[in-house]
């Protein structure tokens, strides 16, 4: 594989708001005490009129987001994964997703958050959100995405300026590799086939994309054909690239910097287990909390729960021989 | 809509009804709360909230956000009464199906807030309130929040963020009833002070513990703190709200939770619980059963007018009344629209000009413009047609509308018309002319004529017992039909203004409590009786009523 280009998930996102700022008067963007961190108060020097900073308050936050949408603007809120879903679940329930105006379902609120999973790094188990998934896939009107690279950010972020309702978007805080082409198309409930392959299907999100792209190289090394889908879009998930994934490789390996339970894997589990049933194991944080580490050190956390292409090599070797 | 004080009065009456209805129907709901914020949600919906019911999702709307939202009932029912869905469908309140959700939901047209988790409305109308700026939309948002509620943090999030950004578009109340779901809110977690000991009054008696204001204040907001059930005082809060920029308004409103209904008012109890069906006639005969004391100020001393309405707003008289003598229709001359429009900056109480003029149709502009707030005229000295330009006018100007009549006068027949839209029916039990006569016991024979009359031609107003009205008599008058007490000498001519009101209050409710003990013996004898009772369990109530029941040989 070539050598990785890093970019800026966060910086992406903000260059990405003011484009779409331009293009519609009634994009508003919010933040409570992290805009610097974001990026995102650079919109507000552009559109001071239209951005808010309400303070280290985010219960406020989602609930000021959802009175601006009401009332006809498309609200961005901005803050770290961490004290979102996990801060503030009943004012994203009761204030976004559950009011339903006629004729639509929730209100038009983007939930744009960084710094989820382990990649957080040294800020500690405390501030690493591997919970963030499982809390908002089982919200109803809620889309759920994790972009993989900054072409994804941008392309996600001017698609949920365009398409009404409420959606969750889970940044890292770490600079992350290009993955995707300029010209890949992003469709809400649609996964994206990065690699072929017939012996296995890796389906990753975020950051392990990278990961089980480099794990599927190294297979095809040991002659092992392995298929790489990036699940991105969690919810709606993709049932039917999902199905054919089965049929074709006969077993699935799911990676996540999120916990096993009620993460992307479930999502992949529910679904296959109801189209074309096939072995599935899923790597991810197992049910704990995370720690910290030093940037040069998140690898060695990264390792500590598996979450390598090397232990992807290995799970997909072991589950080739459960295939039904 | 704009209406005046009595219509708007006639409105939230209705709309207490319904939210007996609809929660008795329910069998669970929140009547105590709908209750005690219904003054506030009258002034909004019939004054001030720009609004169509035909097209609920008209952009420059004002916005009205119920953040307490378990008081639902209360919303749901004036959003009926003001015409946004038939009043029956009340009837589907909390059931399957409905889009009377137990709490506020947008699948109820017109609805601006799901309500209900509690703390959330004031961000969202702050929310609302900026892209109402943003827009340069010039739309007004009010929110109603519980005191209970503030014990949630995010409420004080949302007072900073609207300080912050100068938010003057949103004017919020604060629904003080002192009461949340457990116990008092003094007990739980105090806005004031703690309270020690169950005894609700003695907080509320002593306004320097109240520390909400100062709380709100150091919040960067502007503060108005009002009786919350009083309507002049809620209007005038609203109007000052309006005009105050740059700086958000809080209304601190001291209410009863359960207002209106005895053994509801500062009852925890009915915080959450439906009245059970036997008992909602009684309850409802109650509600028609409110009562206003109006003192007359030419009992006092007429050189010093001024004064005699100091002591009538410091007795906390329910209205003003004004006693216009020409010298021509009665004998006497008083004062005329020249002394009203001076004496009415001195208070917000409404002003109930009752005119012994002759030729009223040629005054009652005057009537007006001095900033009376009801207009009675006497039935001697107009006709359909010089009363119908007078109903006319009045109603134009929002002022009530009052008719006369002396007690050797029957009603006109030609007035039965205007029966519908009368605000008030002075029926005179002395003969005009001064204060100090005898009551004529005649009178009582003529209410209960008169009471047959004007139900046939759906008189909804309040009948006013006018002259000789005292101790003795207030009780019968009121079992008469009287609602308003024009008290002279008996109030005003006493030392102490205030407990002679207070004392006036307290033989109507006797009388009150004896009529309702009667109603409940019809409907379900000793048991309902001993039910209805039972319901009582604040303060000395109980043992009062009891009383009354076996002096009445109903226990």
């Amino acid at each position: 594989m070539n050598e990785p280009i890093m970019t800026d998930m966060r910086s992406e996102y903000s260059k990405t708001l003011i484009q779409v700022g331009k293009e519609n008067p009634n994009v508003v963007v919010l933040g409570a005490d992290t805009t610097d961190s974001l990026k995102t108060s650079s919109f507000g020097k552009e559109f001071p009129d239209r951005f808010f900073n309400v303070g280290i308050a985010e219960a406020n936050l989602v609930t000021v987001s959802a009175g601006l949408a009401a009332s006809g603007k498309i609200s961005f809120a901005s803050t770290y994964a961490i004290f979102l879903p996990g801060r503030a679940v009943d004012q994203i329930r009761n204030n976004i997703a559950y009011p339903s105006p006629q004729g639509k379902q929730g209100l038009n609120v983007k939930l744009v958050v960084s710094h989820g999973g382990l990649s957080v790094g040294p800020d500690g188990g405390s501030h690493q959100q591997l919970e963030d998934i499982a809390i908002m896939r089982v919200i109803p009107n809620f889309r759920v995405f994790i972009p993989a690279d900054t072409i994804s950010v941008s392309k996600l972020t001017h698609l949920m300026a365009n398409e009404y309702g409420p959606f969750y978007m889970r940044m890292a805080r770490s600079k992350t590799s290009i993955v995707h082409s300029e010209s890949q198309d992003f469709q809400i409930g649609k996964g994206i086939i990065l690699r072929d392959g017939s012996d296995c299907t890796i389906t990753a999100c975020g950051i392990t994309v990278r990961m089980a792209l480099e794990a599927a190289e190294s297979l095809q090394q040991e002659g092992i054909s392995c298929r790489v889908l990036d699940m991105f879009s969690i919810k709606p998930i993709d049932n039917e690239i999902l199905e054919k994934a089965a049929r074709d490789t006969g077993c699935i390996v799911t990676t996540e910097e999120h916990n096993i339970f009620g993460g992307m894997g479930s999502a992949v589990a529910e679904s296959v287990s109801e189209s074309y049933p096939v072995p599935i194991k899923r790597i991810g944080v197992q049910d704990m909390f995370g720690e910290s580490a030093r940037d040069e050190e998140v690898p060695l956390l990264f390792e500590k729960h598996g979450i390598t292409s090397f232990n992807m090599v290995k799970q997909v070797k072991e589950i080739r021989n459960k295939k039904l | 809509m704009r209406l005046n004080y009595y219509q708007i009065k006639k409105n939230i009456l209705r709309a207490r009804k319904l939210v007996i209805k609809a929660t008795s129907i329910a069998g669970s709901g929140h009547p105590g709360g709908s209750f005690s914020m219904a003054e506030i949600l009258g002034c909004l919906f019939y004054k001030y909230l720009k609004f169509d019911p035909n097209n609920p999702q008209w952009e420059d709307r004002d916005r009205l956000v119920l953040s307490k939202g378990h008081a639902a009932p209360g919303l749901f029912s004036n959003m009926a009464v003001a015409g946004y869905f038939p009043e029956s469908e009340l009837e589907t309140l909390r059931k399957f199906g409905s889009r009377l959700q137990g709490h506020p939901d947008l699948k109820c047209p017109g609805v601006e807030f799901c309500g209900g988790s509690l703390g959330t409305g004031l961000s969202y109308s702050v929310g609302v309130a900026l892209a109402a700026k943003i827009d340069s939309k010039d739309y007004h948002i009010y929110t109603i929040i519980g005191d209970g509620e503030s014990n949630e943090g995010q409420i004080w999030e949302a007072a900073m963020t609207a300080a912050k950004y100068k938010i003057d578009n949103l004017t919020a109340f604060l629904d003080r009833n002192f009461i949340q779901q457990d116990s008092y809110t003094e007990k739980i977690m105090p806005l004031d002070e703690k309270l020690e000991g169950d005894d609700l009054s003695e907080m509320w008696k002593d306004a320097s513990r109240w520390k909400t204001g100062d709380k709100w204040r150091s919040f960067g907001w502007n503060v108005i703190e009002i009786d919350g059930h009083r309507i002049e005082q809620i209007d005038a809060a609203i109007a000052k709200a309006n005009a105050t920029k740059g700086i958000p308004t809080m209304i601190i409103s001291r209410t009863i939770k359960g207002k209106s209904v005895e053994h509801m008012e500062d009852n925890p109890q009915w915080h959450g619980k439906a009245p059970d069906s036997d008992v909602v006639p009684i309850i409802n005969h109650e509600l028609d059963s409110q009562f206003m004391i109006a003192p007359s100020i030419i009992a006092g001393d007429m050189t010093n007018l001024a004064n005699e309405i100091k002591r009538c707003v410091s007795g906390r008289a329910d209205y003003i009344h004004l006693d216009v003598m020409d010298g021509q229709f009665v004998p006497n001359k008083t004062f005329d629209h020249t002394k009203i429009k001076e004496l009415r900056h001195l208070t917000i109480i409404p002003f109930d000009s009752h005119l012994m003029i002759n030729d009223p149709v040629k005054h009652v502009r005057d009537y007006i413009d001095a900033g009376s707030d009801i207009i009675t005229v006497h039935a001697e000295v107009t006709d359909e047609f010089s009363f119908g330009e007078i109903h006319d006018l009045l109603k134009q100007n929002q002022v009530g509308i009052g008719f006369a009549i002396n007690p050797n006068t029957e009603l006109p027949e030609w007035s039965y018309k205007f029966l519908p839209s009368l605000d008030q029916l002075i029926v005179m039990s002395v003969v005009p002319g001064k204060s100090g006569q005898k009551f004529i016991e005649e009178t009582h024979a003529k209410i209960t004529r008169l009471n047959s009359i004007l139900k046939e031609h759906n008189f909804s107003g309040y009948i006013e017992a006018d002259g000789g009205i005292n101790l003795e008599n207030i009780g019968s008058v009121f079992a008469d039909g009287a609602r308003v007490f024009v008290g002279g000498n008996a109030i005003v001519g006493q030392q102490n203004v205030r407990t002679a009101i207070r004392d006036f209050r307290n033989e109507i409710l006797k009388s009150r409590r004896s009529i309702l003990l009667d109603k409940a013996y019809e409907l379900g004898r000793t048991d309902l009786v001993n039910k209805w009772i039972g319901l009582h369990i604040v303060g000395e109530k109980q043992e009062q009523i009891k009383k009354i029941a076996q002096e009445s040989g109903y226990i």
